[in-house]
């Protein structure tokens, strides 16, 4: 098996590097439109600076989440020493190695600490602290000091993640050198460690605060499955256009495809899982201080919106997906890998904006700005990383077991 | 292909070819030969190697199982059944409200019914997956051969069965030999071994025994005796020791609870404080002033028990808000079993009787020892009691820390502005 793998193994790999990516300038020039329309919208309008806060937030989480799913998938692979998903591993490589840019793009969120009014976080502004004793017991953990130390740890220990794993894979794609890997598998286990609590406490302090009154334990576990399923879709569709446009079209097969259907398949039920088990227990204890986050979500405004997002995210995907010939066949998981990408967006606002408002949908042209806005600055990262590495690692050991890989 | 007939030379009948077995060199090789024999047009074949081969399936036209359709309806009949079982009772055949619950609600149910859907298609998938594999299986012709001892260790084997319609046995082994193997005949014996008539009769005994419980009980449950009935573990139903209430000859006045001895009080039951443990003093009157130190901590904790034992019929504020008094609409009031109750009994649903304004006349003019009464044995107006007692449930101390709060509640209910402070009030704030 082993001989049949070496001889399948690209021999021109020049063909796989990318080389100049197209629509770089596409997509950071619609990402400055974006972000530019969505300020002024702000500017222009009353109460649009909040309204441009909670949204510039949901947005974040959502193009975040998409970098950690990729990172906790590389992580995986190599604490499992996985042979089948080395052709589609560097994809993700490259999309966690994106967590600079998202550092950056946190910047505006750690400024809206100081504007009490406008920004997000209620718990920054000192009269409400001094309104609420809930939110005063609270201070020694939300204040905005240790809120920034704690993001400055998350994302610096995110980033050096991304980059330990980016930096040994393209090395080893010019050295070959196999101690890479064993160096790679050995820090893996360590990394999920440290991902689980940085995921964890990064969505209790970004997220869950937003409702400072509010807790829920198993929050951190409703981001992170949510981020796998964000993760997985990108990479499929990543996958499939960087094929398009003429990039690993041997190396990734409908064998990898498949398989990425499945762990796609198993988050969105996973999601479903922890979303219930979060909901049950509320629903059933029937806690005033408990069910305030979801009773601001059973509003009228928001009732819908909540429906839609359980059958849209859970059942309909579910049954969409589960027959093999889905997953086996590009266009159809190509539509639900953006059927999905679309509803953890909404998933993502659905954790937020009803903290702006409940008395009407809020959802509105600066929201689609910022979607696009950050979204082409997203993308613009993610090719600039590509420039001129390879899109799949060329000289990893187990490369031959993932081209010869097959479902039985 | 002459080992086999050695094996065989122990039983002197007849064999018969029963299957031929090729052996190849390596798994690559399986692969190549197997894609070989389903062209060939053969049906009742299959290939042998000590770990799965990627591909094989393809190799071999293998159609894709229906295992996955039988899960899937598995599940949802683990569903649908979860779902029955849960509505049908708890909400038909033995409707018990808890808390106001309703009887059947999804979320409650669904716990159960992903258990369901799991227990059942976990049992229909190791269950399916051995019947379509037509396991177990205890005989195979391919165990006749020596060589295929080593199909677990590094033997790569096709085996193609004599039960094959495109079977024949010069033609086979020579379309083996042509694709590169190694040919072994695997022969059985040409009649089946008999099964010794014992082991049926064994099988069809042991079946009938195990009938014989369940029927036993089945036939005790449903007849009326005479005899006592029979207690298989008689040292758990007579069990050396003396009940409650029941009659023992070692005292003189046959029974087995011991009243206390003449003169004596258990500790923690002397209550000579009669102020304090019936709100009375040694001449029946009711006391007017709580018999207790009374601080800040004392008025905390009644208000704390207030919210929890008084609240729920009587209102967090003590019953109808500012200004309605007495007799107003039950709507208005802000304690949810009253509010709940009302609305019931006023489409005929169950009698209620309002609770008392806790900030009333009525209440706040009576001494505190009369409201110490009343928390401690309730209210029973005629004969029906519209108040249960609290005794239970609220200690001694407790009750009067809530008579205190009782009586702050009163204050701050009918507070005029000249109550407050002069250096606290201020402009009524929007």
């Amino acid at each position: 098996m082993q001989d049949s793998g070496s001889a399948n193994q690209p021999s021109d790999a020049p063909t796989c590097r990318v080389s100049a990516p197209r629509g770089f300038k596409l997509a950071t020039t619609l990402g400055g439109a974006g972000l530019a329309l969505a300020l002024l919208l702000a500017v222009a309008s009353d109460g649009g600076l909040r309204h441009f806060y909670y949204s510039y937030l949901a947005n974040f989480a959502f193009y975040l989440s998409i970098s950690l799913g990729a990172l906790s998938f590389v992580a995986l692979q190599h604490v499992t020493r996985a042979g089948w998903s080395v052709t589609v591993r560097r994809l993700n490589e490259i999309l966690a190695a994106n967590m600079p840019l998202l550092a950056i793009m946190f910047i505006p969120l750690a400024i809206s600490l100081f504007l009490h009014s406008s920004g997000p976080y209620v718990w920054a502004d000192p009269q409400v602290v001094a309104e609420s004793p809930v939110v005063q017991h609270k201070t020694p953990y939300l204040n905005v000091p240790f809120f920034l130390a704690r993001a400055v740890i998350y994302l610096g220990l995110w980033i050096w993640m991304a980059r330990f794993f980016f930096t040994r894979s393209v090395r080893q794609d010019v050295t070959g050198d196999p101690s890479l890997t064993v160096q790679m598998e050995r820090f893996s286990g360590p990394i999920i460690l440290l991902f689980a609590l940085t995921t964890t406490f990064a969505s209790f302090d970004w997220l869950m605060s937003l409702q400072p009154d509010w807790f829920s334990s198993i929050y951190g576990v409703y981001y992170y499955s949510g981020a796998t399923v964000g993760g997985l879709a990108a990479v499929i569709l990543a996958a499939m256009f960087a094929q398009r446009a003429g990039y690993a079209t041997e190396a990734i097969t409908t064998e990898h495809y498949h398989d990425m259907g499945k762990l796609l398949f198993g988050f969105v039920v996973f999601w479903g899982y922890i979303a219930f088990s979060q909901y049950m227990l509320i629903w059933y204890a029937n806690i005033p201080e408990e069910t305030t986050w979801y009773l601001a979500r059973q509003k009228p405004a928001w009732l819908v919106f909540s429906v839609v997002l359980l059958v849209g995210h859970l059942f309909i995907p579910f049954l969409g997906m589960i027959s093999r010939e889905v997953k086996r066949r590009k266009v159809l998981l190509g539509f639900w890998c953006v059927w999905l990408l679309v509803f953890h967006w909404l998933d993502m606002v659905y954790l937020v904006m009803p903290s702006l408002t409940t008395d009407h949908f809020p959802l509105g042209l600066i929201d689609v700005c910022l979607l696009v806005g950050l979204g082409g600055l997203y993308v613009g990262g993610v090719l600039r990383l590509a420039q001129g590495i390879s899109v799949v690692p060329v000289k990893d050991p187990r490369l031959g077991e993932a081209l010869v890989f097959e479902n039985l | 292909m002459s080992d086999h007939d050695q094996q065989n030379t122990t039983s002197s009948t007849e064999t018969r070819v029963a299957a031929v077995l090729g052996q190849f060199e390596s798994a690559g090789a399986l692969k190549t030969a197997a894609e070989k024999v389903r062209d060939e047009g053969y049906r009742k074949w299959d290939s042998h190697s000590p770990f799965p081969i990627h591909g094989m399936e393809r190799a071999m036209g293998i159609r894709p199982t229906i295992l996955p359709w039988l899960v899937f309806g598995a599940g949802v009949t683990g569903a649908i059944v979860a779902m029955l079982l849960q509505w049908w009772t708890n909400a038909v055949d033995y409707p018990f409200l808890i808390s106001g619950k309703p009887y059947f609600s999804v979320p409650a149910n669904i716990p159960i019914a992903f258990e369901l859907i799991i227990l059942f298609s976990a049992l229909t998938a190791f269950g399916g997956a051995l019947v379509l594999n037509q396991l177990p299986q205890f005989r195979h012709p391919v165990f006749e051969s020596e060589a295929f001892r080593r199909a677990t260790s590094d033997g790569f084997f096709i085996s193609i069965e004599a039960a094959d319609s495109r079977f024949n046995e010069q033609k086979t082994v020579a379309f083996l030999e042509s694709i590169g193997a190694k040919v072994d005949v695997c022969r059985v014996a040409a009649q089946k071994p008999a099964i010794p008539k014992a082991i049926p009769w064994a099988i069809v005994f042991l079946v009938t025994l195990a009938f014989l419980p369940p029927l036993g009980v089945a036939w005790y449950r449903a007849s009326t005796k005479r005899l006592p009935r029979i207690h298989p573990l008689h040292d758990m139903a007579f069990q050396p020791k003396y009940k409650a209430q029941a009659e023992n000859d070692l005292f003189a006045d046959h029974r087995s609870m011991r009243p206390p001895v003449a003169g004596t009080i258990a500790q923690g039951q002397l209550m000579l404080d009669t102020k304090f443990f019936q709100g009375k003093d040694d001449d029946g009157n009711y006391v007017t002033e709580l018999p207790l130190p009374v601080d800040r901590g004392l008025m905390m904790r009644g208000r704390e028990r207030f919210n929890i034992y008084c609240a729920p019929c009587h209102g967090l504020s003590g019953g109808m808000p500012e200004g309605l008094g007495e007799g107003g609409d039950p709507k208005d009031w802000d304690g949810m079993v009253t509010i709940r109750a009302s609305a019931r009994a006023l489409t005929g649903d169950g009698t209620w009787t309002p609770p008392r304004v806790l900030h009333g006349k009525y209440v706040q003019d009576q001494p505190d020892g009369k409201l110490f009464e009343t928390i401690t044995a309730g209210v029973n107006n005629q004969g029906i009691q519209t108040m249960p007692g609290y005794d239970k449930q609220i200690p001694v101390k407790d009750r009067w820390a809530i008579i205190l709060y009782l009586r702050a509640l009163g204050r701050s209910q009918n507070a005029s502005e000249a109550d407050v402070p002069e250096t606290e009030r201020a402009a009524p704030a929007n």
